[in-house]
């Protein structure tokens, strides 16, 4: 569910964002309205019957991107982890850890074997509310697209949508600062230098060129 | 095209050089082979491939080196310890420069430390990567080994950014007791070289170009991207046709050298094609803007090689 194609505009009270899904990314969005979302981990393979499905191939910016489009649509209730998982990543065993045990305060998930699991774009009470709001059905490591569909359709049965609205998910925006000008420490020549760490370009001023000689 | 005030350490593996100051050196081009997906392997988990159509593409990206005067790096990638036995034998058959020995699983990287230490390549090799990921285990398995050449990657998710990437490279920031320089170091790592780890394209990718130059003004050392990551994660461009995502390739692996890079990882070995020229322009360009302030570069730059 990490990657993108269509999302769906919804009708009032849908219990879904406008338009759904909120993250880009490689997935495919069949019914909004449905209970049941899939992810295939780092198998090619699409089942059909969910409300969304997609690969999640990292333990870190996709497991976010799940979490995201999860918890921005209240009709989903479960989700099922199917096909194989990404070596060494382990965005599996990464969304089963984070489901069970959240994330700690530096946003490392707690008990993941994945290579560096952490949340760092989610806002407060994201995970909680993912934890709350589905089921996992932890079928990882099947690719058997019959059998996935089969699970789908059982599980859909009897979803009922959660009872809350949907989670808005706002991007983090980073703020700017004001910085000044410390010492430059990359030349362009001709008198003009930079302060890398506060990324600013600079003429020298007059008197600091005199002491330093001509540079171009 | 930065002149820096830091003096710019040049690394030397295998008698390829990285780093300097901007266009003093060439850019070196490494090419992934072995990749997962990659349509030359038949059995990921066995190391099993089609050979002739392998040794095609290391000899191609050998004789655009050999051409633009951009030195090569081939980039192993292995799913298996077993199938790093085959690459690595195939590699040692082939070519003769430096290899990235690469993994997303840590003990397919240990065993490819281990097996480079023991059949005498491990002067060719670089390790990829140090990291947040490195964990005891590994650390004491490279230290072990006789890898001396390691790519250390700058990501830190806990704390997004310049300065995050600068802080788990000299202090840990606030995820690791040290910095991973220092681990380095400890691992019997000599030469270093920085990667910033670039994001997904809108998730931070652009990070990577201000990083590069950071990261060389403040520690001198070289600095090169996986910034072809940044293209083929970007689903609009997967739309497009082939020769437009070339292009873009292209134009990020220009950009990233523009912004200080001394290396660029970009991606699969077939892209030599575009990669190799773009980088060669870059360089030429770099090297123009720079002509009366540095020396100029070597006879084998693209600069005295190709205008």
């Amino acid at each position: 569910m990490a990657e993108e194609s269509d999302s769906i505009n919804p009708g009032r009270d849908a219990g879904y964002e406008d338009p759904w899904p909120p993250v880009r990314g490689d997935y495919l969005v069949s019914d909004a309205s449905g209970g049941v979302a899939v992810v295939t981990l780092a198998s090619p393979i699409f089942p059909k019957g969910a409300a969304i499905c997609g690969q999640c191939k990292t333990e870190n910016l996709g497991v976010e991107k799940i979490v995201a489009n999860v918890i921005t649509n209240c009709n989903i209730r479960i989700l099922i982890l199917c096909g194989v998982e990404s070596k060494g990543h382990l965005p599996g065993d990464t969304i089963l850890a984070l489901h069970k045990n959240g994330i700690d305060e530096q946003g490392r998930i707690i008990g993941s074997r994945g290579a560096i699991p952490f949340i760092q774009n989610l806002p407060d009470g994201a995970i909680e509310r993912f934890q709350k709001q589905v089921e996992l059905v932890d079928c990882i490591g099947r690719e058997d697209v019959q059998q996935i569909e089969e699970l789908i359709r059982r599980y859909g049965r009897d979803c009922r949508p959660y009872p809350d609205k949907p989670f808005p998910v706002i991007k983090r925006s980073v703020s700017s600062r004001r910085v000044s000008f410390g010492q430059g420490d990359i030349s362009f020549g001709s008198r003009v230098i930079m302060d890398s760490s506060a990324w600013l370009v600079a003429e020298v001023i007059a008197a600091k060129a005199d002491a330093e000689g001509s540079e171009g | 095209m930065f002149r820096f005030s830091k003096e710019q350490s040049i690394v030397n593996v295998a008698g390829v050089k990285f780093g300097g100051q901007c266009g003093q050196l060439p850019s070196v081009l490494c090419g992934t082979i072995f990749y997962q997906g990659h349509r030359i392997i038949e059995d990921e988990e066995r190391g099993i491939f089609d050979r002739a159509a392998a040794e095609k593409l290391v000899f191609r990206q050998a004789e655009l080196s050999e051409e633009t005067g951009c030195p090569a790096v081939l980039h192993l990638y292995g799913r298996s310890p077993a199938a790093f036995v085959r690459y690595l034998d195939f590699a040692d058959g082939v070519w003769d420069g430096p290899f990235i020995i690469d993994s997303a699983d840590p003990a397919t990287r240990i065993a490819a430390a281990r097996l480079v230490s023991e059949i005498g390549l491990a002067d060719k090799a670089i390790y990829n990567s140090i990291s947040l990921a490195t964990d005891e285990k590994e650390a004491q398995a490279l230290h072990d080994s006789e890898v001396d050449s390691a790519i250390i990657l700058a990501y830190n998710p806990s704390q997004p950014g310049v300065d995050g990437s600068l802080a788990i490279l000299e202090t840990g920031g606030n995820v690791r007791e040290k910095g991973l320089m220092a681990e380095a170091g400890e691992m019997g790592v000599r030469n270093l070289l920085i990667d910033p780890a670039v994001l997904p394209l809108g998730s931070g990718a652009g990070a990577a170009l201000r990083f590069s130059v950071a990261a060389k003004a403040r520690l001198g050392l070289p600095v090169g991207s996986g910034i072809h990551n940044a293209v083929s994660s970007w689903p609009w461009l997967q739309k497009k046709e082939m020769t437009i995502r070339k292009g873009c390739d292209a134009a990020a692996g220009a950009m990233q050298l523009l912004a200080g890079a001394d290396f660029l990882l970009y991606g699969p070995i077939e892209s030599a094609e575009i990669i190799f020229p773009a980088a060669a322009l870059a360089d030429i360009l770099i090297a123009e803007a720079v002509r009366d302030l540095e020396k100029p570069p070597g006879e084998g730059h693209p600069l005295q090689r190709l205008v």
